[in-house]
């Protein structure tokens, strides 16, 4: 009696526990993802360290309104005054339009503070969060 | 006198029939009452909290957004995607696919007409949807694709859509669900307010699910657009699969502009 009952329980325990590890397992996905997924089809972000945002000032060189991301190349000035350029990288312009952006929102010449996630392997480039003219008001046409 | 006022009634009369609109086209007048019974999804819509930011992705809550990845299916052991961790290198996507692409943050786009209903989204994601009639092809006639083969019927006015042929979702699109490719899904998508669709789809694959899994969308209107927009991948400098995050060489190649601390007059390009 103790054998058979062992014997029926025992499978329902561990269908159990692995529902509640799959139940885990998801979780973990809602929380990790709340934060990682993206909204664009082409790819995942996490070439960008979510843990490292930073702000930069600088002067637009240029901005370039294309597909499948947009991008500001941004000069920033170094500790020692010289400006060193970088690379960042934004969402594609229907999501840019869609928040009043459009190809002439950034011209060269224009100073913006952007703050961005960089490279997890470093160097001058990342993924611009927020944008603002010099004297803080956001880009995009009012909508 | 008896020959000029035949005459007066045959010219009358002729007159009369020319301006008689021309006769009725029986086939084409059944098409335009169809299309007047047919409801009005114009617009551009976008899953429900799933608007992407500047960035390209969005602060995302899966539980109202992505329920397609990340709401619990009745999955088979072993078969549910796995949550991506940070720090991996994930492959590109060329667009979204189906069924993702009813299920993103790219703007889709819904053309009735009695013959079929084209979605179209952002990504140059195509579904075409017939509703003339039509069953699936038969087995022999079908082969996988990222988009599937669809047929559609209209239940007053929801669209039942009924879906097969769908290559594996996940080779397409890297967070796709894990479906197989002998998935069927079917679809009722319908209106239910000015600025509101809603979607029930329902999943059948045996492989990888113990049961149908209904998943149920909502669709709003993306504020900003007043049309679809499309281009090509011209700039894909993302480092993925080995390559450049960018490519500083060309980037240094302009020069430098002179600083403006203030905007053009006349640009339109700050929110008020």
């Amino acid at each position: 009696m103790h054998r058979t009952s062992t014997r029926s329980v025992a499978p329902r325990s561990r269908l159990r526990m692995r529902k509640l590890r799959t139940y885990a397992r998801l979780a973990a996905g809602l929380l990790l993802c709340a934060w990682l997924l993206p909204a664009a089809a082409h790819h995942s972000r996490s070439m960008f360290d979510d843990t490292r945002a930073t702000t930069l000032s600088g002067t637009v060189r240029v901005f370039q309104w294309t597909n499948p991301h947009c991008y500001i190349q941004l000069l920033v000035p170094d500790a020692n005054g010289a400006r060193q350029e970088w690379s960042l990288e934004m969402g594609a312009p229907v999501y840019l339009y869609n928040l009043g952006w459009r190809p002439g929102t950034l011209q060269a010449g224009d100073v913006v503070r952007v703050k961005i996630l960089p490279l997890r392997k470093g160097g001058r480039a990342g993924l611009v969060l927020e944008a603002t003219s010099a004297d803080g008001k956001p880009f995009g046409k009012g909508l | 006198m008896l020959r000029r006022a035949l005459q007066a009634s045959w010219i009358a009369s002729a007159a009369l029939v020319g301006c008689t609109p021309p006769a009725a086209e029986g086939p084409r007048d059944a098409r335009v009452t169809t299309f007047a019974t047919l409801p009005d999804w114009r617009g551009y819509w976008i899953t429900e909290g799933f608007a992407s930011d500047i960035s390209g992705y969005a602060p995302i809550d899966p539980a109202a957004s992505i329920n397609l990845v990340f709401s619990p299916g009745p999955w088979r052991p072993g078969r549910a995607p796995e949550p991506p961790q940070p720090g991996t290198v994930a492959r590109k996507s060329q667009g979204w696919g189906y069924p993702m692409m009813m299920n993103s943050s790219a703007p889709l786009q819904f053309l009735v007409t009695p013959e079929e209903t084209l979605i179209v989204n952002s990504y140059r994601d195509i579904r075409h949807v017939y509703t003339d009639g039509r069953t699936l092809p038969a087995a022999e006639d079908r082969w996988p694709s990222v988009w599937g083969e669809s047929v559609g019927r209209w239940e007053g006015d929801t669209l039942v859509v009924d879906t097969v042929s769908v290559a594996e979702p996940m080779k397409y699109m890297f967070f796709a669900p894990t479906f197989t490719g002998n998935a069927a899904y079917e679809e009722r998508l319908r209106r239910v307010g000015p600025d509101r669709m809603e979607m029930q789809i329902t999943i059948t694959d045996p492989e990888t699910l113990t049961q149908p899994w209904v998943v149920k969308l909502v669709y709003v209107r993306a504020p900003g657009l007043d049309r679809m927009l499309h281009d090509a991948y011209v700039n894909d400098r993302s480092e993925l699969d080995g390559k450049r995050i960018h490519d500083s060489a060309a980037a240094v190649a302009t020069p430098s502009p002179t600083t403006r601390t203030s905007l053009s007059p006349g640009r339109a390009c700050c929110r008020t």
